[in-house]
Order: structure tokens, then sequence, then C-alpha cells
């Protein structure tokens, strides 16, 4: 092991990390495990969403004002498109259904057999094409 | 003072010489890899099979003369690319999968939009599974289908199953899918009820940023990042190490948004009321109890996953009401068990095992 740290310093320092990435990540679970961490998470979150949420009120209240459409009101006009989306390819399937071209792809035969080992009991995959 | 600490010396002016040299070129190689475009992910042959909204169906070209009777439907978590699946050529699941003789489809998301914020479980059991179930039973034209799920896509896939206990599912993989979420450790107490409101999040933002389900999944190893980008540095002459940390990196950094009623539900239901462990789960107006769960079923978890710690992915063998049922314990993390150089002699060969005697 020290010869081979010798030829090749990179490993220690590869060592080296991992037990940084370790030891620090063992000591910030237990910090940010407590309940104390995510009462003070929790709340600051909740701090910046209501500054999110009173500046996305006042802007809305601007664009109206100004006869501006919304994000509120392209996201309904988003959604009416979906709908419609939708409601077409319910009737795309319905048409295509009695009349669906074969495909030209050229499929394999589903006739593969797993090749069982017999001294692990366990498959290999091999085809009967294979095995021949 | 002794020799060796002569400025002069040869030998450490050698060392010296080529420790200069490895960084010069070391920051070379980071400035190529900086300034280089994505990393290509998910090379094996494919078609879009269906799309609708942020669901993709991808169907992998046949790589073998015959294919086994049954196809595979891998569902991936609502949180993350499918090309996990799919990192590299010679590191990639689906190649080794099709190269098997399995005939593999896959449900992968895009981002949802903000129009998409009220997606629940119901739109991804009830509507997105089921329907590509369909789509795979159209295309391959066989009634039985198998299922892989992976992590949170795990869940999906048995809240399907549960519910679906007469549909066409012939066997059920689940990968790192956690059950018991009253072990889910670090998240769980941040995700407590009297601090964390849900609510509150969902109503102002409709959509969780993906910067915040990254932070999330960050939090719980703080000091990944930073130990990943060291290990890079001393690793960047090494191709093989660039390209797997470029690949691994691109999929984190590809993280999805998550749409808001789904984070409501998922919180409320399986977090808050552990409900998908206690049968008490009702999607859609259905009862999702796991018991009704009667195909083969088999478990792969990590040993070292730190997401779906052990404690939460071990109930579900018991839970089940399969009969043929089984658990595998491999060494790995959360996303090393299925993608990645040990996936490959660890994972995927006893995925291949199992599976294969039960998809003809």
């Amino acid at each position: 092991m020290a010869d081979e740290r010798k030829d090749n310093p990179g490993a220690s320092f590869s060592e080296l990390v991992t037990q940084w990435e370790r030891n620090f990540d063992a000591f910030a679970n237990q910090v940010m495990g407590t309940e104390a961490y995510s009462q003070a998470m929790n709340e600051m979150q909740k701090t910046q969403l209501g500054y999110q949420r009173a500046f996305s009120e006042m802007m809305a209240q601007q664009l109206a004002a100004m006869n501006i459409p919304s994000r509120e009101d392209f996201v309904q006009l988003m959604d009416m498109l979906r709908q419609m989306d939708r409601r077409l390819e319910k009737i795309e399937e319905k048409v295509l259904l009695n009349d669906k071209p074969a495909s030209k792809r050229k499929r394999p035969a589903r006739t593969k057999q797993p090749q069982v080992n017999k001294d692990e009991g366990k498959s290999e995959g091999k085809s009967e094409g294979e095995k021949k | 003072m002794s020799e060796s600490t002569n400025p002069l010396d040869p030998e450490m002016l050698e060392s010296v010489q080529a420790f200069v040299q490895q960084s010069v070129e070391r920051g070379r190689r980071g400035l190529e890899i900086a300034n280089a475009p994505p990393h290509p992910v998910g090379l094996t042959p494919k078609e879009v099979l269906y799309t609708r909204g942020t669901l993709r169906l991808y169907h992998y070209e046949a790589q073998t003369d015959e294919v086994y009777r049954v196809p595979v439907l891998l569902v991936m978590a609502t949180t993350n690319k499918a090309f996990i699946f799919d990192l590299a050529p010679g590191q990639s699941m689906v190649e080794y999968m099709v190269q098997q003789g399995f005939d593999v489809y896959v449900l992968d998301w895009e981002a949802p939009t903000y129009a998409e914020r009220g997606l629940t479980l119901a739109d991804y059991t009830q509507d997105f599974i089921p329907t590509c179930v369909r789509k795979v039973q159209e295309d391959s034209g066989v009634e039985d289908v198998s299922i892989i799920g992976y992590c949170m896509g795990g869940v999906l896939s048995l809240i399907y199953a549960a519910t679906h206990a007469d549909g066409p599912l012939k066997n059920l993989v689940c990968l790192t899918t956690p059950v018991d979420n009253s072990k889910m450790g670090l998240t769980q107490v941040w995700n407590d009820p009297r601090y964390f409101d849900v609510d509150y999040l969902v109503d102002t933002l409709g959509i969780l940023p993906a910067e915040s389900v990254t932070q999330m999944f960050e939090m719980q190893r703080p000091a990944q990042r930073l130990a990943g980008q060291l290990r890079l540095w001393d690793q960047m002459l090494d191709d093989d190490f660039v390209d797997n940390y470029r690949a691994f990196n691109r999929w984190g950094e590809e993280t999805l948004p998550l749409a808001g009623e789904y984070l409501r539900e998922t919180t409320k239901e399986l977090s808050w009321g552990n409900k998908l462990y206690t049968g008490e789960l009702v999607v859609d107006g259905k009862e999702a109890r796991l018991s009704s769960i009667e195909v083969p079923l088999l478990s792969v978890v990590a040993e070292h996953d730190h997401l779906a710690p052990r404690e939460t992915t071990l109930p579900l063998l018991e839970l089940v009401g399969s009969e043929d049922k089984e658990e595998i314990l491999l060494k790995g993390g959360h996303v090393s068990l299925i993608a990645g150089p040990n996936a490959v002699k660890r994972m995927w060969p006893r995925l291949n095992d199992w599976l294969a005697v039960r998809s003809v």
C-alpha cells in the first residue's frame, strides 16, 4: 500500500478527498438532521416564498392595469390548447384504429429462449439460433 | 541543511517540472471541458413512439435476430431524465438489455410546463403508464408487458400494478424503490409537517423548480459536488474518468422540475401519510394495496443508497402478494446501481438472469 502511494501520489490524494467527503457529509448530516435545522430551513423558505408571492401579485396588478396579459392568462391559453390537442389526439387514434398501416420496420421473431446454466441455475439469454 | 532540500537537487527539479507540466495539462483539459458541448448520451438507436405533454415513450431497435416474447417497459422517476438508462456505449443498461435480446421501451419525462402543474399521481399511474403499456402492446403485438421502475418510477409502477391487478403486467422489477417513507432519513426530517408548508410552496410556485429538486438531492451529500470536482482535477488526464464524470454530471444537471400537485400529493399521501406502506393509498378512487400485486416481483436495492435507504425498500417483499418474489442487495449507491462501470458487472447480469426466464 505504501509502495503504491509512493508510485502514485494521486492515490493518496484520492483517499484524502474520499475521507474528507465522508467526514464532512457525516458532520453535515448530523447538523441538518435535527428538528431545529428543519424548522429554520422551512421558515427561511417560507419567507422567500412570501416575498416571491407578493412580487408576483404586484406584477399581475401592474400588467392588468396596462392591459397586458399576465403569465396566468398565457397558462390558461396553453391549457385550452393542450385540451384541444388531447381531444384531437383521441379522434386521431379512433380514425387510425381501423386504418393502421403495417409497420415497415423489420421485427425480430419473439422466439428467444433463455439458456439455463445448470451449474448456477442462471440464464445466459442465448437464442435458439445461437445455441446451434 | 540536508541534500534533499537543496533547490538544485536534480530529482526534486524533475518532480517539480513534472508537477508543473501536469498542472498545465490539467488546466488545458479543464478549459476544453468547460467549453465543450454537452457530453453525448442516449446513443443506443431508438425511435420516439409516443409523446404527450411531459411524457415521452421510446422504443429501442433490436440488435439480435430473436427477442424474448415479452417486451419490457422501463419507467423513469419524474425528477430525472431517462438517459441514465442509456448513459454511454458499453455503459448503457438499455444497450445491454437490447443485446441480451429484450425488446425495450422507455418511458421518459420532459420538464412539465407551468400548464402541467396540476399533474397528480392519478395522471402518472392511471393515465401515462397505462397509455404507454397500451402503446407497447400495440407496437409489439404482445399482450404481456414487463415493467422496470427506477426509484420514484418504481413507486409509480407499484401503484400502477396495485391498481391494475387484472392488467397485462407480466413481471415487475423495482430498482431502489422506497416503500416505507417513515425511514427516509433526512428528507423525512426536512418534510416535517409541523414546519414544511407544502400547500404554501405549491400554491406560490405551481412547479417546483429543477434547482430546488437538485438542491434537495445534493443537501443529503453536501460535500459530493466539491469532492467530485477535486477528483476530476486529479483524474483530468484519464479520458475514461472524464467521460464518465461528464455523463453523470450532465444527468445531474438536467434534473427536472416537479409538478406542484404531484409534489403536494406525494408529500401528504406518501411522505406524511406513508399510505403506500400502510395500504391506505387511494388513487383516482382505486385502492392501491401492494398486497394486490401478484405478478413475479424483483426488488433490487443498493447497500449504500442514501436517497432510498435500505430500510425504506426492505418491506416491499413482505407487502406484495406475489408468490414469486426476490430481493437482490448489491454494493453501490442509488445511481451507481443502475449506471456506470460497476453496474455492468453487478446489477445488469443479475437483472438479465431473473427477467430472461420470465420473459418467454
